[in-house]
């Protein structure tokens, strides 16, 4: 971690609105990402994610607002900027027709400041592909070299667009791994994604973002820990529960999603043990959960089985944005 | 910028396929009509200037008239602008009939004047010509035709319509190449969104486009080396001007071309797209630009359209450097058209040029 105490943020980013026409992509948004941290932007398809990324990478201009990155505007120091931060874009965006180490090369003689081709192949594991095309690489390999491509310049900050989507679950932990390795050596790295386990895993930080707002901004723990209800509880019974009681379980439980509908084939409504399941959200209490069990102890009915888990970042999604969120 | 030129170079030299395409037009039209007799003898234009203007002329018009082969001009003309007409190559042949011809004392000679354009055709008018003067002289009496006729012959350059016709497939050559390939290649960046990426570098934009035009405008250079050593050295065509001026007129319209592909890349939502769009602008300037034929005979409106189309100064600028000799500076009015052109087509790909 490098000492920031007297460093501007990497990024800043202050009531910022991109419209397009009459469409609102980004409306209002402000945040601030800290040196050496690895900050995350989740949302949805739509939600503006891309399109803050483009602003700070000066692809974009804001329609209103302000952003500055590593304490330079984007709008009048835009090609000072772009000469220290490091970009992937979402779509591979690389020549056909030549091989990985000239490409860098290629790339590396936009910047003052460059890393030579092969020492960039081997921090991302590619050594033995610098020969290769692109078009030759997996698909892991391929985002492990955009990678790589963004770090050509040495840059103090990298923007990484939806770094892992597509990629294979191996794919995906290796590029987590490498992205950690990335940040280790003091850069700081912002990034897109549509994936809970990725945000929670790699972000000190996260903000949420959905229909081009700002939900919230917090570490992945913070924003758990805000919900109100922050455990989920699967019951399984030995009968079906009516609504009434499942109410009366406790003030403060929700009733997410009742149990599997009955079977249509079995009669008057009769349902077999296995079926009678519901999810309910209990708040953060020691006393939440034994009231709980005391109140199904008083309708008189048998629990087959209880499963408790802490709430995750698809909670805390759900719950900012009433919808959820999609991969 | 250097190194961006340089990857672009070898970019598109391993583009293999697209480069064999890309030749393959022209030079199969330079084979074409390498092999082909385009040189036969089709028709002669005869100006005709008669000073005697008495029976025994307007007999020898008469008969003349009745050649099929030949295309009489009686124009009003003098002697010295109809020679130079017939050495510039604007008039095949001429024939002066003295003013003694009806006069049958004096024994005179018409004058056939020719160039050596065409040496086949040459001899079908000489013969023509000499045996219709042969039958009128001979009615007051036995003549050798060798003396009826004077003809003189103006040496010209070897230049026949193939050089012509060479000079145009190398314009149509770098124009369809330009415009496809530079419409194509752009398409495909945007659609692989290498735009873009270049973008969030801190690469200055105008050294992307110099880049690109510096690659491509060598290629076409390149081009047009093997298309001329087709013509000259496999099918017998003719440079006769110096070769560097063909090298610089078809630097510069490849410029006008690969603007032009700029422009039609920003429109074109695919590569595909691109190229039929590359093709549906180069096919009609393919054939009104003069390439092939003189645009001059076209119906209607078209003899202006073509004379506006960026291809026409183009084949015009190589024909006087590369057939007639001139130096470069003498086809300033041509330069300064496509020149123009240059400068409406960089304006408009400016214009609508997109990046995402």
């Amino acid at each position: 971690m490098i000492s920031c105490a007297i460093m501007e943020p990497a990024v800043q980013v202050e009531n910022l609105v991109k419209r397009f026409g009459t469409f609102t992509a980004v409306d209002g948004v402000t945040f601030a990402v800290e040196r050496g941290e690895v900050f995350g932007i989740l949302g949805p398809n739509g939600a503006g994610k891309t399109t803050t990324l483009e602003i700070i990478e000066s692809l974009q201009k804001p329609t209103e607002g302000r952003v500055s990155v590593l304490g330079l505007d984007v709008q009048s120091k835009a090609s000072e900027v772009k000469a220290r931060i490091g970009v992937q874009l979402q779509a591979s965006a690389y020549y056909d027709y030549l091989n990985l180490t000239e490409i860098l090369a290629l790339l590396g003689s936009f910047y003052p400041n460059k890393t030579a081709p092969a020492i960039l192949l081997e921090q991302v594991g590619l050594s033995d592909k610098a020969v290769n095309r692109v078009a030759e690489l997996s698909g892991g390999q391929k985002q492990r070299f955009a990678v790589a491509a963004s770090l050509v310049n040495n840059p103090e900050l990298v923007v990484l667009d939806e770094p892992t989507t597509g990629l294979d679950p191996q794919a995906r932990r290796n590029l987590w791994g490498l992205i950690k390795e990335v940040n280790q050596r003091g850069v700081t790295v912002v990034l897109t994604t549509h994936s809970m386990d990725e945000a929670e895993l790699l972000c000190s930080r996260l903000a949420i973002m959905d229909h081009g707002k700002l939900l919230a901004v917090d570490t992945p723990r913070n924003l758990v820990n805000k919900l109100e209800a922050s455990y989920a509880v699967k019951l399984t019974m030995d009968q079906p529960m009516t609504m009434a009681q499942l109410e009366a379980l406790n003030g403060r439980v929700e009733v997410l999603q009742s149990g599997e509908q009955d079977d249509p084939g079995a009669e008057d409504g009769e349902s077999s043990s296995a079926e009678n399941t519901y999810l309910l959200r209990l708040a953060n209490s020691p006393s939440a959960l034994k009231s709980m069990l005391d109140e199904i102890a008083k309708i008189g009915l048998g629990l087959e089985n209880l499963q408790i888990t802490p709430v995750t970042l698809e909670d805390v999604f759900l719950e900012l944005t009433g919808t959820e969120l999609r991969d | 910028m250097v190194a961006l030129t340089l990857a672009n170079i070898k970019m598109m030299a391993r583009n293999r396929q697209a480069i064999f395409w890309a030749l393959f037009f022209p030079l199969m039209l330079v084979v074409v009509f390498g092999l082909f007799e385009v040189n036969g003898v089709g028709s002669a234009d005869v100006g005709v200037i008669d000073q005697s203007e008495g029976p025994n002329s307007e007999l020898l018009l008469e008969l003349l008239n009745e050649i099929e082969f030949l295309e009489l001009e009686s124009d009003a003309m003098n002697v010295s602008e109809a020679l130079d007409k017939v050495a510039a190559g604007d008039l095949g042949y001429l024939i002066v009939i003295p003013a003694s011809f009806d006069d049958p004392a004096i024994s005179s000679k018409v004058n056939l004047v020719y160039s050596t354009r065409n040496p086949d055709r040459n001899q079908l008018v000489d013969g023509a010509v000499r045996n219709l003067v042969s039958e009128i002289q001979s009615n007051g009496g036995p003549v050798v035709p060798s003396e009826l006729l004077m003809a003189d012959v103006i040496e010209v350059p070897e230049v026949d319509y193939f050089d012509n016709v060479l000079l145009g497939l190398l314009a149509l050559g770098i124009m369809m190449n330009s415009i496809i390939s530079i419409a194509v290649r752009i398409s495909t960046f945007r659609n692989q969104s290498i735009l873009k990426r270049l973008l969030v570098t801190p690469l200055p934009i105008w050294k992307f486009f110099a880049a690109e035009i510096t690659a491509h405008v060598l290629l076409a250079l390149v081009q047009a080396g093997i298309i001329l050593a087709l013509g000259v050295f496999v099918f017998g065509g003719h440079v006769h001007g110096n070769i560097l001026w063909v090298f610089a007129i078809t630097a510069l319209g490849s410029v006008v071309f690969l603007n032009i592909g700029f422009i039609l890349s920003a429109w074109a939502k695919s590569p595909a797209a691109a190229s039929g769009m590359g093709n549906a602008v180069a096919m009609p300037m393919m054939f009104l630009g003069g390439a092939f034929f003189s645009t001059a005979a076209l119906p209607w409106v078209l003899p202006e359209v073509a004379q506006a189309l960026p291809l026409t100064p183009m084949v015009a600028a190589l024909r006087e450097v590369a057939i007639d000799s001139e130096p470069i500076w003498e086809t300033w009015p041509y330069l300064a058209a496509m020149g123009a052109w240059v400068v409406v087509t960089a304006a408009g790909a400016i214009k609508v040029f997109k990046f995402g």
